[in-house]
């Protein structure tokens, strides 16, 4: 599938008025969703039974992109998922503005344009059911949240998200990008005691997570337990105080620290 | 020997986070040091040691963040202070104690010929750069990249609270890097209306860099080739290198200066001072603030600068520092460490050589404070003229400790 058309389709629309015109925080929005929230489908495989049973079923690879926008292409294949941002997929979703596609995050009802792989309705609905089952997580019920172990899989799971969406801010967000024009390179270790652990590898501005510990990082963020990441998450903690209380132990290289979690902080303004 | 512990401070500070955000704002929050090997809350102090709510006692190399030049609790300011208190703290006028302490600046300081006073650094370094937008009617300001100039939005650190338009019109260069200034200076040829750099490099987070040889020499031509004025922020290094400024002893001169911390001995007040050629701009800046002209602390700052030239405060000071930055290194030595030992003596600072991410550091500055030694991991330190030999000397027994700690968990270079 050619970019272009739908691209030409999208201008056209906002040109008639059928949809707005894309905002910076619409497009900070949509990169976070596609390239912070979905790859965490990858990790539910790992954490959630049935998600894994689902994906086991598939194998296919399901694209969602916006036109002049965010795209992310989901390889379901050997019980596993592999979110990657280029290549071909079998199944193509258009969202025609990125407002559109946050609309479907949101959980308002909206309806992709599928312009390839339509006959492929039966991998359609193993998605709905695995981003069901990844919504649970991320935006669990109280009586949820009172199980242990699903309280520890929805800070992991959140966790990872906060920290992956820092990209859309340092890349996209004009006042992220000056924080990380000063970011020096480095590794993070976030380390939740009895809980999970994820990483960050920053290099030249650029920002990978990843679930799991890192040898030797940079600097280490420990987090006392599994309720005050679960906090944490919520945007919730006064990271300052809690340095000074010992209940985040920070260590290492915290310029590094000072300048990713002034990016972490700002990832609530866009999701929720 | 019984270590230090700092119950009171971490229930101190569990109070302040109640009402106060963050518990300690900026950068005296103990997350920039180390936090539970690290005092939180102070309560007296006297020469080169302070104590904490703890009662522990430091050989102190912090000085509140450089202000205590001479000591704590320094007998002939408090009595200039005491003084002017019984005469009255603040009116509606200044005193004449503000016309003393301009003229003593004009004095001491052959490059300016008035001064303008505020309470902080960050009160003079936003002026400096109003009044040079001012002089010049151009927006743009050029500063180092990691440099500080206080916490007021057109410099400050981070993102909370600032909008994009707060720093637009401030862009960084490569400090020692006269190319890149020259850079920007072309990019925006004609909108440059001021330099602010530090007379040396002294970013937290990082080894301290004096300037290369012709750097702020180059910087003083790029300026007065195209009409930008040179601001020196000399809040952190005032008077502890030279009683003529820092940039007698670096050998250039700056349009506008910025004096703060040593000033007055931990009596709050700054200084923006000037050549003649500026002094219509800064009139017309409007500088003011409730305390800008307080009287007690002018008349503290007469007497400490008085006090400074008296008792050639600044050559014993670096002849402590260059004991300590030698001692430092050779008691890193005998424990198999190599450390850096960067600034200059009177605001020395140490990193380990071999790594970049402070873990030896941090190590090493929370068991110092649990001797009883204040050497913070981050962000360099101040020499004051209250240190004497013994305390270097005992600051060194306490280093030799800590170092065989730090060999012990990360092994020797």
């Amino acid at each position: 599938m050619k970019r272009l058309p739908g691209k030409i389709f999208s201008t056209a629309l906002v040109k008639a008025g059928v949809v707005e015109a894309t905002t910076e925080r619409d497009l900070i929005r949509a990169h976070m969703h596609l390239h912070a929230v979905l790859p965490r489908l990858a990790d539910l495989a790992r954490l959630d039974d049935e998600a894994r049973a689902i994906i086991s079923e598939m194998n296919v690879a399901i694209e969602f992109f916006v036109p002049g926008g965010p795209k992310v292409v989901l390889h379901f294949k050997n019980s596993s998922v592999r979110a990657v941002r280029t290549g071909k997929a079998d199944v193509c979703l258009m969202f025609p503005t990125c407002k559109m596609l946050n609309d479907m995050f949101d959980g308002k009802k909206v309806t992709p344009i599928p312009i390839k792989g339509v006959h492929r309705m039966g991998d359609l609905k193993k998605l709905t059911r695995l981003t069901d089952i990844l919504t649970r997580y991320l935006k669990p019920s109280q009586s949820e949240m009172a199980d242990k172990e699903f309280r520890a899989k929805h800070v992991e799971l959140s966790l990872l998200v906060g920290l992956a969406a820092t990209e859309a801010i340092a890349t996209i967000e004009a006042k992220g990008r000056r924080v990380a024009s000063h970011m020096p390179s480095g590794t993070m270790l976030y380390d939740v005691k009895g809980g999970p652990k994820a990483h960050v590898i920053v290099k030249d501005g650029k920002i990978e997570v990843f679930p799991g510990a890192i040898k030797d990082p940079t600097t280490t963020i420990e987090i006392r337990d599994v309720d005050l990441a679960v906090d944490l998450v919520k945007g919730e903690v006064d990271t300052f105080a809690a340095n000074g209380s010992g209940d985040i132990k920070a260590s290492g290289g915290l310029a590094l620290a000072d300048e990713y979690n002034a990016l972490f902080d700002r990832v609530g303004l866009y999701l929720s | 020997m019984k270590l230090n512990s700092f119950d009171k401070s971490k229930e101190l500070f569990l109070r302040a986070t109640k009402v106060i955000p963050s518990g300690i704002s900026g950068n005296k929050n103990p997350a920039f040091a180390v936090p539970g090997s690290f005092p939180y809350f102070a309560e007296s102090g006297e020469g080169c040691r302070y104590k904490d709510v703890d009662g522990n006692e430091y050989i102190d190399y912090l000085a509140g963040y450089g202000p205590i030049v001479l000591g704590y609790n320094d007998p002939v300011v408090e009595a200039a202070a005491d003084a002017q208190r019984k005469l009255g703290a603040a009116f509606n006028h200044p005193t004449p104690r503000a016309v003393e302490l301009a003229e003593k600046l004009v004095d001491l300081i052959p490059a300016i010929d008035w001064c303008a006073f505020g309470k902080n650094g960050s009160d003079v370094t936003a002026y400096a750069i109003q009044t040079a937008r001012e002089h010049t009617q151009r927006r743009k300001i050029l500063m180092a990249k990691g440099a500080y100039h206080g916490s007021q939005s057109w410099c400050r650190h981070g993102l909370g609270g600032l909008i994009e338009s707060d720093y637009e019109h401030v862009l960084t260069f490569t400090w020692n890097d006269a190319d890149s200034v020259m850079d920007l200076v072309k990019k925006y040829d004609g909108d440059v209306a001021g330099i602010i750099i530090t007379p040396y490099h002294h970013p937290a987070f990082a080894d301290q860099e004096m300037p290369a040889p012709g750097f702020l020499q180059t910087l003083r031509k790029i300026c007065d080739d195209h009409e930008i004025v040179f601001i020196l922020d000399d809040v952190r290094a005032g008077f502890r290198l030279d009683m003529k400024g820092s940039h007698e002893y670096f050998g250039f001169k700056p349009d506008l200066t910025c004096y703060c911390k040593a000033m007055a001995n931990g009596y709050a007040v700054s200084a923006c001072c000037g050549s003649q050629p500026f002094k219509n701009a800064a009139s017309r800046v409007f500088f003011t603030g409730t305390y800008y002209t307080s009287a007690v602390e002018q008349a503290a700052s007469l007497a400490c600068l008085d006090e400074l030239v008296k008792s050639n405060a600044i050559e014993h000071m670096m002849k402590m520092g260059t004991m300590l930055m030698d001692g430092l290194k050779k008691t890193a030595a005998d424990n198999g460490l190599e450390v850096r030992l960067t600034g200059p003596p009177t605001l020395p600072f140490m990193t380990f050589a071999s790594e970049k991410n402070f873990r030896r550091s941090q190590l090493f500055s929370g068991e110092a404070a649990k001797r009883g030694v204040l050497l913070h991991p981050h962000h360099n330190w101040f020499i004051m003229r209250a240190h004497k030999e013994a305390d270097i000397q005992r600051t060194l027994e306490v280093a030799d400790a800590c170092f065989a700690i730090v060999s012990k968990e990360f092994g020797k270079d």
